[in-house]
């Protein structure tokens, strides 16, 4: 799910970042130690091999320095049985252990995968690195130089958190856009939608700004919208979140409203339709046209044009099926449950059979 | 006589070949893989022992185990990164130079354990609920494991049926940080009004009709233990609620000064259980914040709190928080799906109402 997106840094640098300071290498501020993570969830790759790893159930963002900053020409990576290569690392069987999401390092071609070994809260957090040979290696967290930032979770003041704090944030997706991270999260207990752009490098007194996702249906009622998966892209030159709903509808919002404790009325550009959660979604350009593919738990995966977003008009009423963006669903891929970019031509899929989870390249569509 | 001497001889050889010959054991108590009778380990690099000595679970194809090698008093050592797992076999393999490979396999023993976990309680309590639910908090008495929790889920109609997907499924699945209190949120898309879902699926809960929500037993604890126990909650469906919560509703016991009377506050109608127990604070005239406990009463109707310190004569407030909610998601002056044509809210900032209480 990595979402480092270049041709957008130049844009959004003069209408975003203003405020952050540019550093010449981002690992300067990542200091060697122990990355007390509580779990490893949501993975995005920044610039010069630096890793994000959304924490939900530490409600943290940490960014790790892999030191994986060897270029590499690989064209493909096939590991089948994954998900049990792993687990035998681990010393126990696939079923004991969760793949959580998957992240390829563009310098190096290596595939990063979060994992639970266990299966409660309390299950151990691992990074395997894969590299393009299939060779499995976990990263050290125990001393590797890294930095971290604390979600904001208020608690009662009236108890001062007497009986802890039951509220988590699950975090659903995570990008990198020049000097921010991207945050979308679910609260376990209100119905919410933030995302929040943190600062990179992460400073205590800036934990980032938040804003309020909303939208509106029939042109008339509107709500407050979870974010499950978002995509950085230009939408005809302007810097826009792509984001895709709980609820599943397509929706645009451009980066130039994304200001501190505002509300943020998507634009609806597609719906699919009941009983699907879109899972990732990453961007490319295939004979001069440009292309976002997205994974979805139960309607495949979808490849639609990314030509000319900006003229898709909002739907705003009843839409009698599918609707808004035209979408093909590539037939050739089936059980994709985790998405990444390979390279400008290929995509890294995991796919699960059965109970086999398979880590292969595929050619974009 | 001779022939005796060279027995004796012959014995003596074996029994010292025995005793140096190379043998793995597995120090259960410690959690290592010894290789034993060895001593050319303190001569080889890191790398080299973790070629000499490795350890697999005992299937074919798979990496070794993560851990660390080292030598203690000659002797080499695996240690592996994560406890062994009972009713898991592993593989430990040497090949010590100019010696034959050795490869032992080590069962450990599996432990029986009866399920005990169970199904707690489910919120909200009420066995009515809106058209347009929101969701449920289900309680466990021990640890879950996460990544399965809707294949334990079923909604069942009053026929009996199936409901077809009535969920949101998140593979975030939404637990709380003790990983026994489990978010079931209903499909949005089936509960807001306009949307492609609702017209495919239609909305979950019908008014008038009866529901059970059941978590089978299948589903496996923390430990990988199943539950001990279905659980079952039937309830019935009322009209949808799509009124904002109403503090001008609610009522506010007197507290006396001098006691730690427990100040009550009444609702209407229930609230979400999760929310309510952080969505109040009481504060003093001035917003000095008054410390106490907190608890939620029978039917999610009221919200409890016992200082920590006897009342004072004075006004009071109780400050709530806007993100409280009803059974229906509707918040403080903002119902779940604002009508745009009777728009009532342009600023959803998240603020705070307050509501007078004095102590005499």
């Amino acid at each position: 799910m990595a979402r480092f997106r270049i041709a957008m840094c130049a844009v959004l640098a003069l209408t975003l970042m203003t405020t952050a300071g540019i550093t010449a290498d981002l690992t300067e501020s990542l200091k060697a130690g122990k990355a007390d993570l509580k779990s490893a969830g949501i993975l995005t790759f920044g610039p010069d091999g630096v890793l994000f790893v959304g924490d939900s159930i530490g409600g943290m963002i940490f960014a790790l320095d892999t030191q994986d900053r060897t270029a590499s020409q690989a064209t493909a990576v096939e590991v089948t049985g994954v998900a049990d290569k792993i687990a035998a690392m681990l010393g126990t069987t696939g079923d004991q252990i969760q793949v959580n999401d998957v992240a390829v390092n563009q310098i190096s071609k290596k595939t990063y995968v979060s994992v639970s070994r266990g299966l409660g809260t309390a299950a151990t957090p691992v990074i395997v690195r894969i590299d393009p040979a299939g060779k499995l290696e976990a990263l050290s967290l125990d001393n590797i130089r890294h930095a971290s930032v604390m979600l904001p979770n208020p608690v009662n003041a009236s108890t001062g958190g007497r009986g802890g704090n039951a509220r988590l944030q699950a975090i659903t997706d995570l990008a990198f856009v020049d000097s921010r991270v991207y945050v979308a999260g679910l609260s376990n207990e209100e119905f919410s939608s933030t995302l929040r752009a943190i600062p990179f490098p992460f400073s205590d007194a800036d934990k980032g700004t938040n804003v309020e996702f909303w939208h509106g249906s029939h042109n008339r009622f509107e709500t407050n919208s979870p974010i499950r998966t978002f995509l950085p892209y230009r939408v005809n030159n302007e810097p826009t979140i792509l984001a895709s709903y709980t609820c599943t509808p397509l929706v645009k919002v451009p980066v130039s409203s994304l200001k501190a404790g505002s509300k943020v009325m998507g634009t609806t550009i597609a719906e699919f339709g009941a009983g699907n959660t879109p899972l990732d979604m990453i961007a490319y350009t295939k004979q001069g046209k440009n292309f976002i593919l997205m994974s979805n738990t139960s309607r495949g995966v979808m490849k639609f044009s990314a030509e000319g977003l900006d003229k898709f008009e909002a739907i705003t009423a009843r839409v009698p099926d599918k609707a808004g963006v035209p979408y093909e669903t590539v037939a050739s891929l089936t059980g994709v449950v985790q998405l990444d970019q390979f390279d400008s031509q290929r995509a890294v899929v995991l796919t699960r059979t059965g109970n086999t989870l398979d880590l292969r390249t595929v050619a974009l569509p | 006589m001779l022939g005796l001497a060279a027995r004796g001889l012959t014995a003596a050889c074996l029994i010292l070949f025995l005793q140096q010959s190379p043998s793995l054991r597995l120090d259960s108590g410690r959690n290592l893989f010894v290789l034993e009778n060895w001593r050319g380990a303190t001569a080889l690099s890191a790398e080299r022992l973790s070629e000499v000595f490795t350890v697999t679970v005992d299937s074919p194809n798979v990496p070794p185990l993560l851990g660390k090698h080292r030598v203690e008093n000659g002797t080499l050592i695996f240690a592996p990164q994560f406890p062994l797992q009972p009713g898991m076999s592993y593989r430990a393999v040497a090949k010590v130079p100019g010696a034959a490979p050795l490869s032992v396999v080590f069962t450990i023993p599996k432990v029986d354990v009866k399920p005990t976990t169970l199904v707690d309680r489910v919120y909200p309590s009420s066995n009515v609920l809106p058209e347009n639910h929101l969701k449920f908090y289900i309680h466990f008495s021990s640890p879950m494991a996460r990544g399965v929790a809707y294949e334990h889920i079923t909604l069942m109609d009053q026929s009996g049926a199936r409901v077809d997907a009535p969920f949101l499924e998140l593979g975030e699945e939404l637990w709380d940080p003790t990983g026994r209190r489990f978010t079931l949120f209903f499909d949005p898309g089936r509960i807001k009004r306009g949307l492609l879902s609702q017209k495919e699926l239609g909305i979950a809960l019908h008014e008038g009709r009866r529901y059970t929500l059941v978590i089978d037993k299948g589903w496996k604890d923390a430990e990988g233990l199943p539950l001990a126990a279905d659980f079952r909650k039937t309830f019935t469906v009322g009209a949808a609620d799509r009124k904002p919560v109403d503090l001008k509703a609610w009522t506010i016991s007197k507290p006396v000064a001098g006691t730690r009377n427990v100040l009550t506050i009444s609702f209407p109608e229930p609230m979400d259980h999760a929310i309510l127990q952080r969505e109040l604070e009481v504060v003093t005239s001035r917003g000095a914040v008054i410390r106490g406990a907190v608890s939620v009463g029978s039917g999610e109707r009221s919200w409890l709190f016992t200082p920590d310190l006897a009342w004072t004569k004075g006004s009071y407030n109780v400050r709530v928080g806007t993100a409280l909610a009803d059974l229906a998601g509707n918040m403080i002056d903002r119902p779940f799906e604002i009508d745009t044509f009777e728009r009532v809210d342009e600023n959803p900032s998240r603020s705070t109402r307050s509501l007078e209480f004095k102590v005499e």
